[in-house]
C-alpha cells in the first residue's frame, strides 16, 4: 500500500516538473506564446469619416507604423487622410490632397515618416513629407533598360529600401532611400499575376500570384523566385494584397472572397479570418492591409467605404 | 527412383491443371464446339443481317459472343458481361497512350459506341460513319464552317485523320498525330520560295502557324483566320518585327502596350485617362494577355471566346460559375417542370457576354463597370422600377454600413452566389431582416 502511494507521488511530481518546464520555456519565448496558429482577428471599430465629417469612398490604401499614425487611401476622393490610432481612440482625420496625387491605391510610410502612395491612375508612387507635402515622385532612377516600369505595388523595408513590384518587365526593382537603383531580380517562369509584394525581416520578397493564388519568395541576396506555397485556392478566391506583422505572420487579402488567409513564416496555412459582408466586422472587397507592432490590423475595406481596425488576439 | 517419379507427377499435375484453366477461360461456359455464334444466331435471327456488312468485330467473326456477353445473367444492360464503359479495355488496353497530351473525351469515357458499332459495320474500323461525316456527328460547328469556307484545306476534306488521332495523341494538342509546326511541315516546304514570298521572307519555319492559319479552312485567302490584324493583311510585319533579315526577326520594336501604342494611340490614350486600368494590359505581356497579334477566329482578334479568356485569370468567378449552372441543371431536373421562382445564374456571364457589364481595359468605376451607378448599369437590361418599389439611390442609406447607399448590390451578387434570385442568403426572408431587424422572428 506504502509503494503504491510512493509511486502514485512519483507520477505526481514527475508530472508536476513536466507543467513547470512547459512553463518556464513559455515564458522565454514570448513570440511563441503569440504564436501564429492561434491568431484571430477582434473587431475594434471602423473609420467612415474624415475630421470634417466627410464620407470615405471607396479606401483602398492603407499604411500605418509605430507611432500609432494610420494614413488612409481615400481611393475615390483622390485624397489622402491621416489618423492616430492611440488606446483604442481613433483621432484626426485631416485631409491630404495635392495635384499631384490621384486614385491612391497602396501606401507604405518609412521609418522618417514620409509618405508613400501609389497613384492607380497615373501608375506612379509619390513621396510625400511627414506632414503631407508633395516631395517627389519614385522615379527609379539609374534602373536597367527597359527603363519603363510599371509598379502594381511597393513596399518599404526597415532601412528605407524601395522594393517595386514592376508588372510591365516582370521583375522587382530594389531602390535605395533615395530612390536609386540597387537591383533587380526576374519574376518567376510560371506565374499568372503578381498584385503585391513583401519584404520580411530578414530581408525575403515574398510576392502574390493572384492568379494561381500560391506565393513566391526570393530570400535576401538571391536573384530568382521560386514558389513558397502551392496553390491556396481552396482557402481563397483572389487575393490581391500581401503584409505581415513583426512576428513574421503572413497576411493576404482575399478581395473576391471577402477575408483574411493567415501563413505561417514557412508558407504554411494557418488559418483564415473574417467573411464578406455589410455588417462591422466583415469585408466587402478589401484592399490592403497593415498591421502595427501593437497588433492592431488596419483593413482597407473598399466594397463598403470604411477602413475596419482590428486587434489580434490569442 | 521413388522421388523422381514423385516430381514428374506433381509437374503433371500442374500441367493438367493450367490447361484445364486455359481451356476453361477459352470456353468458360463449356459450349459445345459448333455451339458459339451459331448457337446465339438461332435466337437472335435478325443478327444475321447485320453479319452481311462488310467489316466485323473479331469476336463476331469468330463467334465468340460471350467474349462480351453473359449467355446466363448479368448486371449490366444487354447481358454485357463488364461495365459498358469498361468492357472494349479488355482487349483495347493500349489504345490511349501512357503519357498522352490529348485526348478524345469519349475514349476517355469508355463510350466506344459513340464512334464503332461493337458488331458490324460498312465502314472500315466498324465505324458507325464513314469518313469526317462521323466526327461532324458532334463536331457540328467545325463541320459546318468546313463546309461553306470558301478556301478549303485539303487534308481536312480527305478526312480529319489525316492529323487528328481519334482516341488520343502523345505527340500533340488537340488530338494531333504530331506536334503542330511538325505536322505542318510534312506537307508544306519552307524553303519553297512561294512560301517564303507569302511569309515576308520571316524564317517561319519553327513558329506556330495556328498564330494566323485555319487548319479546317477558312474564307480569306491562305486561309488566315476571319480576323486578320491590318499589319498582317497588308504584309507589313516590319510595323511590329525587326526586319525579316535582322538576327532576331521576329523581336517586337518595342514591348508590351507600347508596341500597340504606335497604331491604337487614341484607345491607349482614352484607356490611360480612366482612373482604374485593367492591370494586364500594363503587364509585360499587355494587350496579348487577350487579343492575338495576328489572326484570330474571334471579333476583336481575341484570344478565346470571352468566358474562356476572362476566366483563363478569373478562375474563382468562372469555376462558380459551372458550379452554378450545374445546380440550376439538377434543380430544374428535380423541380419536374414545376416553376423555380428566381435565377440562380446571371445571364451575362453564363453567355461569357462579360462586356454587358464590365469594360476590358479601363474605367473609371470599380470592377471596371461600365457605369458608375449600378442602378444605372442594371437598369440596362431590368427595368428595375417595374419589379421593385424598394427605395434605392443616392438618397437611401444602407442601414447596415453608413457610407453605403443602397443599389442593387445592396441584396444581389451579379455573379452569383448559389440561392435564387442571386442573394446572399438562403431565403428572402433572411436578406430583408438584415436590415429590417423588427421582422427578424
Amino acid at each position: 500500500m506504502k509503494a503504491l502511494r510512493q509511486h502514485s507521488t512519483k507520477r505526481i511530481v514527475h508530472g508536476l516538473t513536466i507543467i513547470f518546464i512547459l512553463l518556464v520555456i513559455n515564458l522565454f519565448s514570448p513570440l511563441n506564446s503569440f504564436s501564429a496558429e492561434t491568431v484571430k482577428l477582434k473587431y475594434l471599430q471602423s473609420v467612415y469619416f474624415d475630421d470634417k465629417g466627410g464620407n470615405l469612398k471607396q479606401p483602398e490604401g492603407v499604411a500605418c507604423n509605430e507611432k500609432s499614425l494610420l494614413i488612409v487611401g481615400d481611393t475615390e476622393n483622390d485624397r489622402l487622410l491621416r489618423y492616430h490610432f492611440q488606446e483604442k481612440s481613433l483621432k484626426g482625420g485631416g485631409e491630404i490632397k495635392i495635384p499631384q496625387l490621384s486614385n491612391p491605391i497602396r501606401l507604405q510610410i518609412n521609418s522618417k515618416g514620409e509618405i508613400f502612395a501609389l497613384d492607380g491612375k497615373k501608375r506612379r508612387i509619390i513621396r510625400l513629407t511627414p506632414e503631407g507635402a508633395f516631395k517627389g515622385f519614385v522615379d527609379a532612377e539609374g534602373v536597367p533598360s527597359p527603363s519603363t516600369f510599371v509598379p502594381r505595388g511597393f513596399k518599404i523595408d526597415g532601412n528605407n529600401n524601395i522594393y517595386l513590384l514592376d508588372i510591365f518587365t516582370a521583375r522587382v526593382l530594389i531602390l535605395n532611400p533615395e530612390g536609386k537603383y540597387q537591383k533587380q531580380i526576374p519574376f518567376p517562369k510560371d506565374y499568372g499575376f503578381f498584385s503585391d509584394l513583401l519584404v520580411d525581416s530578414k530581408g525575403s520578397i515574398l510576392l502574390i500570384d493572384s492568379v494561381r493564388a500560391m506565393v513566391f519568395s526570393a530570400p535576401k541576396d538571391s536573384n530568382s523566385f521560386s514558389p513558397t506555397t502551392k496553390s491556396l485556392r481552396e482557402y481563397l478566391n483572389f487575393p490581391t494584397s500581401i503584409t505581415n506583422d513583426i512576428r513574421g505572420t503572413i497576411y493576404i487579402v482575399d478581395e473576391n472572397g471577402g477575408g483574411i488567409i493567415i501563413l505561417g513564416q514557412d508558407g504554411s496555412f494557418l488559418g483564415r479570418q473574417l467573411s464578406m459582408g455589410w455588417n462591422e466586422g466583415f469585408l466587402y472587397y478589401p484592399s490592403q492591409l497593415c498591421v502595427n507592432e501593437k497588433g492592431e490590423v488596419f483593413i482597407a475595406d473598399r466594397g463598403n467605404s470604411r477602413v475596419q481596425i482590428f486587434t489580434l488576439v490569442k | 527412383m521413388k522421388l523422381r517419379l514423385k516430381w514428374l507427377f506433381l509437374a503433371i499435375l500442374i500441367m493438367s491443371l493450367l490447361i484445364f484453366s486455359l481451356s476453361y477461360a477459352q470456353n468458360k461456359f463449356k459450349l459445345k464446339p459448333d455451339a458459339k455464334g451459331k448457337l446465339c444466331l438461332s435466337c437472335h435471327d435478325n443478327f444475321k443481317e447485320k453479319l452481311k456488312n462488310q467489316f466485323l468485330h473479331t469476336p463476331v467473326k469468330t463467334g465468340e459472343c460471350s467474349e462480351c456477353h453473359n449467355p446466363h445473367t448479368s448486371s449490366h444492360g444487354k447481358l454485357l458481361d463488364e461495365d459498358p464503359n469498361k468492357i472494349c479495355n479488355k482487349c483495347h488496353e493500349g489504345i490511349v497512350p501512357k503519357n498522352f497530351k490529348s485526348s478524345h473525351k469519349v475514349v476517355m469515357e469508355g463510350n466506344c459506341v459513340k464512334c464503332h458499332d461493337p458488331h458490324a459495320s460498312k465502314n472500315k474500323f466498324v465505324l458507325l460513319k464513314a469518313g469526317n461525316e462521323l466526327c461532324f456527328d458532334c463536331h457540328k460547328n467545325i463541320g459546318n464552317a468546313v463546309a461553306k469556307v470558301k478556301f478549303k484545306h485539303n487534308p481536312v476534306e480527305k478526312g480529319c485523320i489525316n492529323c487528328h488521332d481519334p482516341h488520343a495523341s502523345a505527340k500533340g494538342k488537340h488530338l494531333l498525330k504530331n506536334d503542330l509546326v511538325v505536322l505542318c511541315l510534312s506537307c508544306h516546304k519552307t524553303d519553297r520560295p512561294n512560301f517564303l514570298k507569302q511569309h515576308m521572307n520571316y524564317p517561319v519555319a519553327k513558329s506556330d502557324c495556328s498564330s494566323c492559319h485555319d487548319a479546317h479552312g477558312s474564307d480569306k485567302p491562305g486561309i488566315l483566320f476571319d480576323n486578320v490584324h491590318t499589319p498582317v493583311a497588308n504584309k507589313v510585319c516590319t510595323q511590329c518585327h525587326e526586319a525579316s533579315s535582322s538576327p532576331t526577326p521576329f523581336k517586337t520594336k518595342r514591348a508590351g502596350y507600347e508596341l500597340c501604342r504606335g497604331c491604337h494611340s487614341s484607345m491607349l490614350n482614352d484607356t490611360f485617362n480612366k482612373n482604374r486600368v485593367h492591370w494586364p494590359l500594363v503587364d509585360k505581356v499587355g494587350c496579348l494577355n487577350c487579343h492575338q497579334p495576328h489572326a484570330s477566329p474571334q471579333k476583336k482578334l481575341l484570344m478565346d471566346d470571352m468566358k474562356s479568356l476572362c476566366g483563363k485569370c478569373h478562375i474563382d468567378t468562372m469555376e462558380m460559375q459551372v458550379k452554378l449552372a450545374e445546380k440550376e441543371k439538377q434543380e430544374k431536373a428535380a423541380s419536374k417542370g414545376n416553376v423555380i421562382k428566381g435565377a440562380l445564374t446571371h445571364n451575362p456571364i453564363q453567355e461569357g457576354n462579360c462586356e454587358a457589364c464590365h469594360v476590358p481595359h479601363a474605367s473609371d468605376s470599380t470592377f471596371l463597370l461600365k457605369q458608375s451607378k449600378i442602378v444605372e448599369l442594371c437598369g440596362t437590361c431590368h427595368d428595375w422600377l417595374k419589379h421593385t418599389s424598394h427605395p434605392m439611390g443616392e438618397k437611401v442609406a444602407d442601414s447596415r454600413n453608413k457610407n453605403l447607399r443602397m443599389d442593387c448590390l445592396s441584396c444581389h451578387r451579379s455573379h452569383g452566389t448559389g440561392n435564387r434570385h442571386l442573394i446572399p442568403f438562403p431565403t428572402i426572408t433572411d436578406l430583408c431582416v438584415q436590415c429590417h431587424k423588427q421582422y427578424k422572428r
